[in-house]
């Protein structure tokens, strides 16, 4: 069932980038094209496991680029990062709290762009970047943290639906419990 | 906490995006064209919803507003066969005034019309995508306009999509004419123009320019990529610099490219 799950994550994620790249209204009120990813990839970071994150960060980034004049998995290094992070300290992020989810994908939302230009500087391009690029990380992070929001119920009804049990145990599974032989 | 996938995934995640980085422009191509390859299906069923939402639409209009539009188009096609007429007189005398000067004859354009299927997700880059491919003739470098003016150049070719350079994006530099003057110039675009899609740098006019604001900007026809006279914008400002060796210009773009539907293919 874990395979579903993963699989699920993927087909949101196609389809989320889908429609990011023929949804013309957002960049026409706001300037800014969004991008889905890091908030998916930070509501999947606090329930799924490793595996998971390493194929939506490849498989992300590798669709994104593919529709984009991106070098190709250029923003899988800055996703992957945001992946980890989350899924390492899922337990110090109050998930049940919407303002919370809301600042850890504002934060993701603006971090993933900035390291993947970072990344295309350093490689000798020449992104088109001035003054309105400020208001653009602006935007696609609060759309980020919007979108954390609406991903968050739909991963987590995600889960419900192809598991019996949470994906994730709430506790940590290597803990033993050994007895005295007295 | 087992931390041992987290270090696996981390070497798999770094070594897979040097690689990826590293490859040739050829191969990071295949790669972009088979990742893109999940997007067909999505991108043939909106195609065939649009095709489904135009019938709907062709059989739900009501008889006025299909005669309304038919008065409409006749009075335009009238409109158009006058220009014709005109436009054939003047081609005659071109082409009598080009055999006295013995000047080489200029080919008809083949055209081929596209749709715009999708925008470039990353804000740093002015591309799109156009619904015609390599099995439809395209080839990488072509021009693509509008009845308003250039909108670009083809620059990657799949089988049945292209992505098209905007002007401005920095893999569409072209060479321009400012039409009074007859000065050349290189259009570019830098951070003053990313608030504005419709805004671009003209650079290299010569120092003591005579171009003016309002000025008609067409493509000079330098470097064979663009046929020569097809309009791209107007001046919308220029700073002469006496002292230096060329000055700049600010172009605002006959077409705006977040607005377009369709486009046109300029085939070989």
């Amino acid at each position: 069932m874990k395979n579903f799950y993963a699989l699920g994550l993927l087909v949101i994620a196609l389809l989320a980038l889908y429609l990011a790249n023929t949804l013309e209204w957002p960049q026409r009120i706001t300037g800014t094209r969004i991008d889905p990813l890091p908030a998916l990839m930070v509501c999947a970071a606090l329930r799924a496991p490793v595996l998971a994150l390493t194929l939506l960060a490849v498989l992300g980034s590798l669709w994104q680029t593919s529709l984009s004049a991106d070098p190709p998995g250029i923003s899988m290094i800055p996703l992957f990062a945001v992946g980890v992070a989350v899924s390492l300290n899922r337990r110090a992020i109050h998930t049940r709290l919407w303002g919370a989810r809301f600042a850890v994908a504002a934060a993701a939302g603006a971090m993933v762009p900035l390291v993947t230009v970072g990344l295309l500087i350093l490689l000798g391009r020449q992104p088109l970047l001035g003054w309105f690029s400020f208001w653009q990380l602006a935007v696609m992070s609060l759309a980020s943290g919007l979108l954390a929001l609406l991903f968050f119920p739909l991963l987590q009804w995600l889960d419900k639906t192809v598991e019996d049990q949470p994906f994730a145990a709430p506790y940590d599974t290597t803990t033993q419990i050994k007895r005295s032989p007295h | 906490m087992n931390l041992r996938p987290y270090v696996y995934a981390t070497g798999f995640v770094l070594v897979l995006t040097a690689v990826l980085l590293a490859l040739p422009t050829r191969s990071a191509g295949q790669v972009k064209l088979a990742a893109g390859s999940f997007f067909v299906p999505l991108f043939s069923a909106e195609a065939g919803l649009q095709r489904a939402r135009n019938f709907a639409a062709s059989k739900t209009a009501t008889r006025e507003e299909l005669l309304e539009q038919n008065q409409r188009l006749a009075l335009t096609n009238e409109v158009l066969r006058i220009q014709i007429q005109q436009l054939r007189a003047t081609a005659e005398e071109n082409k009598v005034l080009r055999i006295q000067v013995a000047f080489a004859a200029t080919n008809q354009w083949k055209l081929r019309l596209g749709q715009v299927i999708g925008r470039d997700p990353a804000n740093w880059w002015r591309t799109l995508q156009i619904n015609l491919g390599s099995r439809h003739g395209v080839r990488e470098g072509l021009p693509v306009l509008t009845p308003d003016g250039l909108v670009g150049r083809v620059h990657d070719v799949h089988p049945n999509r292209s992505r098209v350079a905007l002007i401005g994006d920095p893999a569409c530099r072209l060479s321009i004419n400012v039409q009074p003057s007859r000065e050349n110039g290189i259009l570019t675009a830098d951070g003053a123009t990313v608030f504005n899609h419709t805004i671009v740098n003209l650079q290299f006019l010569p120092a003591h320019t005579e171009a003016r604001a309002g000025d008609p900007v067409v493509t000079s026809g330098l470097g064979r990529l663009f046929p020569r006279g097809i309009p791209v914008g107007k001046l919308l400002s220029v700073a002469p610099a006496p002292g230096a060796l060329n000055s700049n210009a600010r172009v605002k773009l006959a077409v705006d490219s977040s607005r377009l539907n369709e486009v046109w293919v300029i085939l070989p």
